[in-house]
């Protein structure tokens, strides 16, 4: 799976083969998953279509047509699947399919063949809650299987075996989040500072910063290379500082025993980071904050911005197929949620990103991607699109409720993504 | 932080209101430019003003306000260092340019402004309490301590803002300092207490008891109030009783400090929390001559509804005993003694006083008193001094009660027709789903009696389900499937399963399971599967949903099925 060599050859053409020696199956041959308000349970639909290609079976992603649907040979396996997980599944003939395929060729709609299961991987420490990080949720919710990968890997070159790569809310400053001294003595930070501070003793590296920054040249590495990184929260900010600040200190005392460094603003150097530019460090060693690239800077006092909703862009289908994969939803505006960051302020990005989705009338975005070398990256901000305030101690939110998230839905849009097949992008 | 407000906000706004009305239009201008978010532009007009007159606090307020929004709050130790130059006896402009410095993080220039305006208003302790919160406001609680010491030193009384070093104490996890500053605090100004117990009740439960200690340690009767609210918001109000009833001063302060404690106590419906309740009703009581009767009477009732009916009869024998006492008195005791003879299974005499009790008694008191009669008398099993009492109730509840007795009768027809016209609504949420089983049942075996099945629901009642279990098996043994014998089927297997009779619930739910074509087979295979589950055998419980699904995949029990799988599977919390 490597960007720029992208997508669909042909959606219909792809498909041929599976129909033809499909024998018994020809007049009743085909699943459509909807995905616009027709869908039982919207999240688990992804882990039906994960498992059907962990199979070897071959699928379709409509883009633009009903929410985004999906097109499986109509095997028992899958239909299985579909009923066991209540996911809604609509049994298609070839006519039908035809009047589909017309109607898609006709609109802002395209199809994508899909052809193999992504191989899957979680940054989280290994003492990480299960419930702790949105994506580790929703994959578990969909069923679709994924490593755990940390430190160790991540230095160790590991992240080559994956193709998709997911970060949460870790810090790649190294700072514990900052929430070293506000939260000093509750057991939890001992733990992450223990346990981190360990990593980094095994790793041979002098601090925490030290060994979270080549954390963060391993992702970058791992992007250049050919990989898909999804990231949200604290994530996206912090491995892009960590990457500007290669030969900056930017870490407080209390984590690698010198004081961030007087000029450490001017001297990043944004060349290296993957989506941010000309930020404004936070020098304060107490505040929860990072720099100005969040635009709701949760935890500034006084600079704390409200939450609102934020808006899907629309994209031609058939001309920019890899942003219109990443915004399918059946809701075009999503209640914003809030995380240690949240958004990204639009005057921090680098040109060349591509916005997904904004908050209408503010001066941040929510959702964005772009390129590096010849992989492929996406920011989502907040923690938990079903746990707006989302605040330490809360409990685990429950997905069983939230079958229809519009917000999970991105997160596993992008689950998806590394499955679509290649082919020369067209912008 | 949350908790400690910022007064800065306030002040600017008291001063900003009365000068909206006279403000001169290049103000008006800026006001609006600011209350459109036009930041930049109402910065630049505001200090546009400020050339004209250097020390319009309006001005700066405003200035300050949108410098804020900017995060450019360095930017106003200029404008205030000249105010203060232009009109050096302000304290207003005294406290921005406290703010002003400290945003800047120029902690001796805090300082300095700090003492001349204390000069200014001697014995304030404004001052410092501005550079100490414009210091939380920036996250930094050094400065801010550092802030309050200084304040206390310069004024010269170890009392002096006790209440913001007490909170950052709290917020410290400094429980020993945290109680003494809390001491003096309420020492000072008792309305301290709810930012006390707001801030010691977020404690971590670890820490707790250390907290509790600290508080006790300190002798003082109000900061044991604390302590014992915040035990009981804990989960111990009888150890909060106990720590307050140890210190507790004599007279009316003690009485408040109780009052305080039963304030505590009300939200609260564990027994444990009607006991505390009891006693300190009765403390009270002791305290308040003049109220003593109203006191026990409340007193006993909360003993009642802790169970402890002799204490509820100890009382209740003495505000019989008090002379004169108000009718309404003697109606609340009259009550509370009802229910004791409830509770003491005497009921025939609780029916005999509650009769006398009928004039005096609020309707809806004595309706209600009635009903806990019945309840009684269904668990005695005597059904027909129960049906006595419910015959002429027409109430939802009285309806769903009446229609419970007949089904205890083995009436099946009439318990129907009562449960039905009670409807979903009735008593709460769980019995509402109860009657909603025992409907589908009745509806299903659709006879008018059934004495075998009266007396399974009454050994039910009575807490035999072995007794239960056998009966409606042999019940079901002699109904067929679809006539309601599969139900039974089910419904003695979920007895047995709730009684922890594995291996019989697991023959009598396999046997429902396997009466094709019955509402109750799905829903047998349910129960199965739960049962299963419970055993550790996940693998076969899984299969076992797998196939319920897969068999029946619009089944009622479907959505029930999948959730219980993804619980299964680790894919929802609660795995």
């Amino acid at each position: 799976m490597r960007r720029r060599d992208f997508l669909a050859s042909g959606g219909v053409a792809a498909l041929a083969p599976v129909l033809r020696l499909a024998g018994p199956l020809r007049r009743a041959a085909w699943l459509l998953v909807p995905m616009d308000d027709g869908q039982a349970d919207h999240l688990k639909a992804y882990g039906v279509i994960f498992r059907a290609l962990e199979r070897g079976e071959r699928a379709e992603w409509l883009l633009n047509y009903r929410g985004g649907a999906f097109l499986l040979p109509g095997s028992s396996a899958a239909l299985r699947d579909a009923t066991l997980t209540g996911v809604t599944a609509e049994p298609v003939d070839d006519a039908a399919l035809v009047a589909i395929r017309a109607e898609i060729a006709q609109t802002n709609a395209e199809a994508v063949p899909l052809e193999k299961a992504p191989r899957v991987a979680v940054y989280a420490p290994p003492n990480a809650a299960p419930w702790d990080d949105a994506v580790t949720m929703a994959l578990n919710y969909a069923g679709i299987r994924f490593d755990k990968v940390w430190d160790g890997e991540v230095t160790g070159g590991g992240l080559a075996r994956y193709d998709w790569l997911h970060l949460h809310h870790e810090d790649f400053t190294g700072q514990y989040s900052k929430f070293y001294l506000n939260y000093s003595g509750a057991p939890w930070l001992t733990e992450m500072v223990e346990l981190n501070q360990r990593m980094a003793r095994q790793a041979g590296f002098p601090h925490v910063p030290a060994l979270k920054k080549a954390v963060a040249r391993g992702i970058g590495g791992f992007v250049e290379n050919g990989g898909f990184l999804f990231a949200m929260c604290t994530a996206t900010e912090t491995l892009d500082l960590a990457l500007a600040a290669r030969d900056v200190d930017v870490a407080a005392a209390y984590a690698d025993g010198s004081p961030m460094e007087p000029d450490a603003t001017a001297r990043l150097d944004w060349s290296l980071a993957l989506a941010f530019q000309q930020a404004r460090l936070e020098q304060s060693p107490i505040a929860a904050v990072f720099s100005d690239i969040d635009g709701h800077q949760v935890n500034s006092a006084g600079g704390r911005q409200p939450l609102g909703s934020f808006t899907l862009f629309n994209f031609s289908a058939k001309i920019d197929p890899v942003p219109t994969m990443l915004v399918q939803n059946h809701r075009q505006v999503i209640p914003d949620f809030y995380g240690l960051t949240t958004s990204f302020n639009r005057n921090r990005l680098k040109p060349g990103v591509t916005v997904l989705a904004e908050e209408p009338g503010s001066s941040w975005v929510k959702y964005i991607r772009g390129d590096r070398g010849q992989g492929t990256w996406a920011f989502y901000g907040g923690h938990d699109p079903e746990d707006p305030q989302h605040q330490i101690g809360d409990l685990p939110t429950d997905l069983s409720v939230h079958p229809h998230s519009p917000g999970y839905r991105l997160i596993l849009n992008n689950v998806l993504f590394p499955a679509a097949k290649k082919k020369e992008l067209k912008t | 932080m949350r908790a400690i407000a910022w007064p800065a906000l306030a002040a600017s706004l008291l001063v900003l209101a009365p000068s909206l009305a006279a403000q001169q239009p290049e103000f008006e201008r800026a006001f609006e430019l600011e209350r459109r978010g036009n930041h930049v532009a109402a910065a630049e007009a505001y200090r546009r003003l400020l050339a004209g007159n250097p020390a319009d606090p309006n001005v700066l307020l405003g200035l300050e306000r949108v410098l804020t929004e900017l995060g450019r709050t360095g930017e106003m130790a200029g404008p205030a260092s000249e105010a203060l130059r232009a009109q050096s006896a302000d304290p207003v402009l005294y406290g921005l340019a406290v703010r002003a410095w400290t945003a800047a993080g120029v902690r001796d220039s805090s300082r300095r402004l700090a003492e001349r305006w204390g000069r200014i208003e001697p014995g304030s302790e404004a001052p410092w309490r501005e550079w100490g919160y414009a210091a939380l406001a920036r996250r930094d609680r050094n400065e801010a301590k550092a802030a309050f010491l200084a304040g206390r030193e310069q004024l010269g009384r170890p009392e002096a803002l006790a209440g913001e070093l007490a909170q950052l104490a709290t917020v410290e996890g400094n429980y020993a300092v945290a109680a003494e500053e809390w001491h003096h605090a309420l020492s000072e100004n008792p309305g301290y207490r709810a930012s006390a117990l707001s801030l010691l009740g977020q404690v971590p439960g670890d820490r707790r008891p250390a907290v509790l200690a600290a508080l006790d340690g300190q002798s003082d009767p109000a900061l044991t109030g604390v302590a014992s609210a915040l035990a009981a918001r804990w989960g111990d109000p009888l150890i909060g009783f106990r720590m307050l009833d140890a210190r507790l001063p004599a007279g009316q302060e003690g009485a408040a400090l109780l009052v305080d404690f039963l304030e505590e106590l009300r939200p609260l419906s564990s027994r444990d929390a009607a006991q505390a309740r009891g006693r300190t009703l009765e403390a009270l009581a002791a305290r308040t001559p003049a109220s003593r009767e109203r006191w026990l009477a409340e007193a006993a009732r909360a003993y009642t509804e802790a169970g402890d009916q002799m204490s509820a009869r100890r009382l209740l024998a003495q505000v019989g005993d008090a002379p004169g006492g108000a009718p309404t008195l003697a109606a609340a005791a009259g009550g509370t003694l009802v229910s004791v003879l409830i509770a003491e299974r005497r009921f025939d005499e609780a029916e005999r006083r509650l009769g006398e009790l009928r004039a005096v008694l609020d309707p809806e008191e004595h309706d209600r008193l009635r009903r806990d009669l019945v309840r009684g008398l269904l668990g005695a099993d005597r059904l027909d001094r129960a049906d006595a009492l419910v015959a002429d109730d027409s109430t939802v509840e009285g309806l769903a009660l009446r229609g419970r007795v007949r089904l205890l009768q083995g009436r099946l027809g009439e318990a129907l027709t009562d449960l039905n016209a009670a409807g979903p609504y009735a008593i709460d949420r769980e019995d509402a789903t109860t009657r909603a089983g025992i409907l589908a049942l009745l509806q299903v075996l659709d006879a008018d009696s059934a004495p075998g099945l009266g007396a399974a629901f009454r050994a039910l009642q009575r807490g035999d389900s072995a007794a239960a279990v056998r009966q409606l098996a042999e019940l079901a043994a002699t109904t067929p499937p679809e006539r309601g014998g599969a139900e039974l089927l089910l419904l003695a297997g979920k007895v047995a399963a709730a009684g922890r009779d594995s291996v019989k619930a697991e023959a009598l739910l396999r046997g429902a399971a396997e009466t094709p074509g019955t509402a109750a087979a799905p829903a047998a295979r349910l129960e199965l599967a739960r049962l299963i589950a419970r055993a550790g055998r996940r693998d076969e419980a899984t299969a076992l949903l797998e196939q319920l699904i897969l068999d029946d995949p619009r089944s009622a029990v479907a959505p029930q099925a999948r959730r219980l799988l993804d619980t299964l599977r680790g894919a929802v919390p609660g795995a």
